[in-house]
Order: structure tokens, then sequence, then C-alpha cells
């Protein structure tokens, strides 16, 4: 009885840390879908991104003792300001050209921002320890860190307010027109490169935000950002590019799964089957599991 | 337009003369040295190179080496690695090759320090490393390879003997550990120690560096309850394992590290998080260690606060032993630079002979080129500092033992 009753908790603990981390792939996850959905853009910036949210949150707290969770407009604003700014200075001018010269100029943007953080901050690791750093609570014999549970929350929220804002918002369906038909939105008088501008606002945003979420419960440092770009595309990959609400689906899918490796088989097959999950999606429902994904 | 290009060319050719004539002039010792300045260990790399521009610094503010009464200052040279073995075997060729220096530095990290040793091994440069102590670095047998750090396998050895200490004894242990080199050996380090103690290991498992979530693994060590926690780490592997421990509302009676702990970071980033944390080291600064370069090594301490701000790791002072080892060697064969592959045997010959106290300790290499004379230590985080605790004779404060549950503790 005793051993059934481990047995039974120790899988709904892996349940609940696999939704809980699915939640943070989703919440990092969701800006790289946006951007691709409406510019085609593959952002390899876009760990950088959570990397400027993360030290935003990080400085703020340390050197003013700002609340983590209250640093988050700040962050928001940050990264939307820096993406606003390098869209509407640098990816518009390769927008329209072959994907390759996005691949190329977002990937040096990349290594600029990196290097330019390496600079500035030295490669020191860093982590943001409040007085409530890793408290959580818990249902009988399941343990719940209130931190990740905020970010799940969170996560959901912005997903659906981005999914709202995209299906009945005005500058949303002006955004969706934009990326359905590029010509066609021209000629009834939307201005496709301030969509863009504003999109990329948008996307990089959410994306700061996650940065300042994941930098109470990770290490965060100026190289950080590569890792989380490339999980951010296997998300994205899972549940459907462009398709907003897919990567709340593909984030908490990978979660779980990733979860019940690392618990019933090891550790190390959670990191490969993260790419083994990548291929097999690529292969057989290129659309992405929602099937709602765009194919090129 | 014609005498416009001349002009130019000359220019230009005499701009890349400059520093070989500028070289020329004035006799220096050129040492160089990869490390990783970035990436995974950047932050253990950048320590190891303050460590070295110590060394420096103190040796060229008595004007340098000093060699049959004539000064020669020491001019580093340092590349970075980005925490990649193929990167500084790379860089280190470069140093041999190109750059022509006298001598080169051991890096940091197992992983790229036994590629580039591989290297200085083939043009005969001697390499004394404070940062790699992987078992692997010393079976190849190299000649011209050495380590101020005793073996990974031999460095936790204090983390585990400790459970003697402690009361009531641990019974039960597990280990973890990243998949690297050095980690995977103080893992298998700490598994063997375990035994000869008649400790019970109730799980283990090794994990790859680049894993994202911390929490499942450690659910399934929380599961099996063991007393002590026995972690194969580097600094970032570390902090990782103690937000993760927090989350899943774990704390065994006993956590200790390969590495991590003694880097300053560590208890800046986790604060109270930090405390009764145990970690493996080489050096403290109240061991009774001293030389006449830098003094006692509570004095190397202070001095080392005074220029950075930060007391050093063990494995700044390991680098800095290493670095005195060669300056040593030129020292007493009286070799002036530039130095030619002959003084560069004659160096290595002489690393064998050498039996010294330094203000890291006592260094005595080993046929294999590994310190034999380097007893490890261990340290706890008690009260937002580091105090060592074992062994028993060379203790400061008695071991904190058990360690308080998170929800015990007071914020």
């Amino acid at each position: 009885m005793e051993g059934e009753k481990a047995v039974v908790a120790l899988l709904l603990q892996a349940l609940v840390t696999g939704l809980l981390m699915g939640g943070v792939y989703a919440a990092y996850s969701s800006g790289f879908s946006l951007i691709f959905g409406v510019m085609n853009i593959v952002n390899i910036f876009h760990g950088e991104l959570i990397m400027i949210g993360a030290f935003t949150t990080y400085w703020l707290f340390t050197l003013y003792h700002v609340d983590p969770f209250l640093t988050l407009p700040v962050s928001i604003l940050s990264a939307s300001l820096l993406g606003y700014v390098i869209q509407r200075f640098l990816i518009n001018r390769v927008v329209e050209a072959p994907p390759m010269m996005s691949y190329l100029c977002t990937f040096g943007i990349h290594l600029i921002l990196a290097n330019l953080a390496l600079l500035a901050w030295s490669a020191d690791f860093r982590t943001v320890t409040t007085s409530y750093s890793g408290e959580g609570f818990s249902v009988g014999p399941i343990t719940v860190p209130l931190a990740r549970l905020a970010t799940f929350g969170i996560a959901i929220v912005t997903t659906f307010a981005i999914y709202w804002f995209l299906e009945k918002n005005r500058h949303g369906k002006a955004i969706r027109a934009a990326s359905q038909d590029k010509e066609m939105a021209r000629l009834v008088g939307i201005d496709i490169r301030k969509v863009y501008a504003l999109t990329f606002a948008l996307g990089a945003g959410i994306t700061g935000m996650a940065g300042g979420l994941i930098s109470t419960y990770f290490v965060i440092y100026p190289q950080m950002g590569l890792p989380y770009t490339i999980t951010a595309f296997c998300v994205v990959v899972l549940g459907g590019m462009g398709y907003i609400p897919g990567a709340l689906v593909g984030g908490l899918l990978l979660g779980i799964i990733q979860s019940l490796t690392a618990t019933y088989l090891t550790s190390g097959l959670s990191v490969a089957i993260t790419f083994i999950l990548l291929f097999i999606i690529l292969i057989l429902k290129p659309q992405g599991i929602m099937g709602r994904g765009a194919v090129e | 337009m014609r005498r416009l290009k001349a002009l130019m060319l000359m220019t230009m050719i005499s701009a890349l003369l400059l520093p070989g004539i500028a070289r020329g002039q004035t006799a220096k010792f050129r040492i160089g040295c990869a490390l990783p300045l970035t990436g995974v260990f950047g932050r253990d790399g950048n320590l190891v190179k303050d460590a070295y521009a110590y060394w420096a610094d103190t040796i060229n503010a008595k004007g340098g080496i000093t060699i049959k009464g004539k000064n020669y200052p020491v001019e580093l040279l340092f590349f970075d690695d980005k925490s990649d073995q193929a990167e500084s075997a790379k860089l280190v060729e470069r140093l041999a090759t190109f750059e022509k220096v006298d001598l080169i530095l051991g890096g940091f990290g197992s992983d790229s320090v036994f590629a580039a040793s591989a290297i200085t091994e083939k043009y005969k440069y001697p390499m004394v490393s404070g940062g790699a102590s992987s078992n692997k670095l010393f079976e190849r047998g190299f000649k011209y390879y050495f380590s101020t750090l005793g073996k990974a396998t031999e460095e936790v050895r204090g983390c585990v003997e400790i459970a003697d200490m402690l009361n009531p004894r641990p019974k039960t242990a597990a280990i973890i550990g990243s998949d690297v080199l050095f980690t995977s050996l103080a893992a298998e380090g700490y598994k063997s120690y375990l035994k000869k103690l008649n400790i019970e290991l109730v799980y283990s498992e090794l994990f790859p560096l680049s894993l994202d979530d911390y929490n499942s693994l450690l659910f399934k060590v929380k599961q099996k309850n063991p007393d002590m926690l026995l972690v194969g780490s580097h600094l970032v592997v570390a902090l990782k394992v103690m937000k993760a421990l927090k989350e899943v509302d774990f704390m065994p009676k006993m956590v200790a590290f390969s590495y991590g702990p003694t880097v300053p970071d560590f208890i800046k980033s986790l604060g109270k998080d930090a405390e009764y944390v145990i970690a493996a080291a080489e050096w403290a600064p109240n061991l009774k260690y001293k030389d006449a370069v830098f003094g006692t090594a509570r004095q190397l301490n202070e001095a080392y606060f005074k220029k950075y701000g930060r007391y050093p790791d063990y494995v700044e002072v390991a680098s800095i032993g290493g670095a005195l080892t060669e300056q040593w060697a030129i020292e007493k064969l009286g070799l002036v630079p530039p130095l030619k592959e002959a003084d560069r045997v004659r160096i290595m010959e002489e690393l064998y002979k050498m039996d010294v106290m330094t203000v890291y300790g006592r260094i005595k290499f080993g046929p294999d080129g590994a310190n034999v004379e380097h007893p490890p230590i261990a340290v706890q985080v008690q009260n937002g500092k580091l105090v060592t605790v074992f062994p028993k004779d060379a203790a400061e404060k008695p071991v904190w033992y058990p360690a308080k549950a998170w929800k015990e503790r007071k914020q």
C-alpha cells in the first residue's frame, strides 16, 4: 500500500513538474511564434530578448530591491523597445528579402547583443534570490513551487490575450491581414512596416517578461540566449509555426514529456527527447500537432 | 599618386613590423594562456585569469623575474577559448607557433586542458595547471603536463570522509553530477570513498550540462531521502542544484559539491540559501602555508581582497602556485628570455625535481605530473562565510550538521 502510494505520488509529481516547466516553455516561446507567424522571420536573437528581460529584473532587484514581479512591466518595456528599434532600423530592410538574409541579420544581432552584454556585465552567473525564492506549497505529497505556478498562469493569460488581440482587436486584425496577404493589406491602406514593428515590439515584450520571470528560478548570464532560442524553436515547431495557442500546447507537451523521461528513464534522455520529437513532428506533421501551423 | 601608394605600403609594412621591433628591444618573459573567458566556464576562467594577473603584477612590481641580478618583466597574453576544447587546443597551438611565447600556463576545465596539453606536449612546453584535475590528464604518459591540484577522484575525499565526524553518522547517500570529464570523475571518487566508509549508495545519476530543468531529477532523489547528497559540479551546476533543491522542498542532512561553492558568486547569488553547503577545496586562508613571494596564506587572502574586492577561490591560488613553480624553475636554471626549446626541456626536468612550500601549500610532482603532497580539505558555508571543517586538525569550526530543512530556516 505504502509503495503504491509512492508510485502514484511520483507520477503525479512528474506530471505537475512537467506541466509547470511547460508553462515556462510556453511563456518564452509565444513571442517567437508571433514574430514568425507575421513576418516569417526565424528570430535567432530571441534568447537575447529573454536575457535582456532577465537582466532588467536582476538589476532592478539587486540595485533597488524591487520585487521581481513588480519589475515585469519594465522588463516588457525594455525588451519591446529594443525589439521595436531593431525591427524598425534593421530587420525591416531584409524582411522581404529571401529568408537567408533575415537568418543572417538576426544571427548577427544575436552575436552583438550577447557580446555587448558580456562586456557590460561580465560572464558571471547570477540569479535573483528573494525572500520567497523557491517557496511553494504542498498538496498531499505533491510540491508546487510558487514562482513557476505564477509563470504558468501568466503564460496562459498572455497566450489568450494575444490570441484575442489578433482575432478581435483592430490593430490585431491589421497584423493578421499583413501576415496573410501583404499586397492586399497595402492596398487597403495598412502600413505594413508599422505593423511589423508593432508585432516585433509585442513579441519581444512578452519574451522579455518571460525573461524576468525565469530569473527567479534559473541561473542567468549574458550568453544564456542561444539554448533558449533553440528550445523556443522546438516548442513552436511542435505546436505549429506561427499559431499562437500552439506555443502553449507545444510547451506543455514538451514539458510533460521531458519530465516523464527524466523521472522514469534518465535526465540525459530528457534533453535528447526534445530533438527526437522535433524530427518526428517535422517529418510526420510539419503543421504541428494542432495542424494549424504554417508550412513553407 | 604612385608615390602616395608606395608611401602607404611602407607605412603598412612598418606598422606590421613594429611589434617585432619592440619585441626585440625589451627582454621580457612573454607568457601565454588560453582560458574560458566566456561560455559555460566563463566565470571560472576569469578567476584563473585574475590569478595569473595577480602573480604577474606581484612579480613585475619588483621589476620582474630576477636572473643573475637583472630583472625581466612578465607579459601575459590571454586568449578566450569560449569554454570549447577544440578552440583551446587551437589557441594554444597559436601561442606556441605564431606568438612563440616563452611559456604557456594551464587553462581551466579538464576537457579544455586535456586538449590543450596535448599541444603543449607536442611543442615541448611545460604546462602547470591549477584549474583541471581529471584523472585522465595524468594517464597519458605525458612528460610536460603538471598539476597543482589533486586528482579529481581524490579531491572529493574530504566531502565523504567528513561523515566520520558527524553525529549521527550518515547511513545513506545519493550522487548526482554533470557528465563531463571532471564532474563524472568526482562522482566516481564519491562512490569509491562511500564504499570505503560503508555508506549505502541509494541513488546515482549523471546528466548532461544542457539539462534545463533539475526539478524532475531532484524529486527522484527526494523520494530516496538520502542522508548525504554528493554532487559532481562546476559553479553553474551547483547553483542550479541549489535552486532546484529549494523548489522541490528537499534538504538532505548534508549536501556537498565538488566545485562551485568556493567561487564568490555562489554565496553572493544564493544568500542565506547557501548556508550548510559543503564543498571540496584544496586551499583555505587559515592553513599554515607561506612562501617568500606572497607571504602567508592569510596575507595573500587579504591582499587579493584589496586588489579585486573579493577573496580568492582555491583554484586561483592553485594557479598562482603553478605559475610560481615555473618561475622558480627559471630562476634556478638562470634562463633568460626568449626561451628556446632546450630551455623548456630543462624547465620540465627541474619541475620533476621540485619539492617546495608555497602559499598554496606543498608542491611536489609525481612521475605522472600530479601533485602528490597536497591533502584535500572541505569547507562549509556558515553565516555567509566559507569555513574550513575538514580535516579535523585544520578545522576552523565544527561542522554544522544536520542541515536545517528549508521550512525551518528563518529568512
